[in-house]
């Protein structure tokens, strides 16, 4: 093989791999960005609203009394399965099978957390969103979370 | 071969694509696995909440109050653990091991991850959940041994 051509070559491995270097830390950073910006906001407006606490003065429901407050709800919900789409883009994804389940998963269960708001469930909504964490758990611990 | 050697080289370029994790930790990113805390008090308030539940605790030392809040697990997890609306009644007086946030300024409230709740009578249950890269202390039944 011509000199040349093997010095071509290399050069085109070395900026490919530079490049998708760079690439990468964006893209990392992209996900960061649309968990902290666009999953975790969302995830708390279900979370946020469903449940109780309690004290020595009784037992206090965290639901809304409103239908603006449900309606808030269901923005939250839309947001968690729009954002299955988010994190199933190809640079995202990077075509792995455990990731684009998870993914999937977020779709199913923001549909579901809508259909919950939809109908003012607070018991079916706090379900919702344990399950949505259980999500959250199973993704980290396979992409993020390392004991 | 040339044409090998080029598809050899963009399929390594493209393995070079793949990624990293994030080095980030659930359990570090907020609690401090050194300070440990062992905290005794009444429960003023229960947060039943996802993702955790959160017990209030109100810990008095000399003229000193404090609220404490500890975090636990998921409501779920706390329910199949034994504890509950019935059980985790606020009045009750409890000892929480646990480990205190990074954060130790205590503002607004002081935070802490908690490990383990005892109740008067000596009963003592894993109030935690498990995987979260917690130090591995024996409060949780279900973690590996070493």
């Amino acid at each position: 093989m011509p000199y040349f051509l093997r010095y071509l070559l290399l050069l085109i491995f070395l900026s490919f791999t530079i490049t998708s270097e760079e690439d990468h830390h964006e893209e990392e950073s992209e996900v960061h960005d649309v968990m902290a910006y666009v999953l975790d906001p969302a995830a708390r407006g279900i979370w946020n609203f469903s449940g109780s606490y309690v004290t020595e003065e009784g037992e206090f429901r965290l639901e809304p009394t409103s239908d603006e407050g449900w309606e808030r709800i269901m923005q939250s919900a839309k947001t968690v399965s729009e954002a299955s789409y988010l994190l199933s883009l190809p640079s995202r994804s990077e075509g792995r099978p455990l990731w684009l389940a998870f993914s999937s998963s977020l779709e199913v269960i923001g549909d579901k957390a809508f259909e919950a708001a939809e109908h003012q469930d607070p018991e079916e909504l706090f379900k919702v969103g344990a399950e949505l964490y259980q999500v959250c758990v199973a993704c980290h611990k396979a992409y993020w979370v390392k004991d | 071969m040339k044409k090998t050697l080029i598809k050899f080289l963009l399929i390594t370029g493209l393995f070079s694509v793949s990624g990293n994790i994030y080095s980030h930790h659930a359990f570090t990113a907020e609690f401090d696995a050194k300070a440990p805390v062992n905290l005794t008090g009444k429960i003023v308030k229960v947060e039943w909440i996802n993702p955790h539940a959160w017990v209030h605790v109100e810990v008095i030392e000399g003229l000193k109050k404090t609220i404490w809040m500890v975090e636990g697990g998921t409501p779920n997890t706390l329910v199949r653990n034994g504890l509950t609306k019935q059980t985790l009644v606020p009045g009750t007086v409890i000892v929480v091991r646990g480990y205190q946030s990074k954060g130790k300024l205590c503002t607004p409230r002081c935070r802490a991850n908690g490990r383990d709740v005892t109740f008067p009578d000596g009963s003592k249950v894993f109030m935690g959940s498990s995987g979260t890269g917690a130090p591995r202390d024996g409060a949780d039944p279900r973690e590996p041994k070493r």
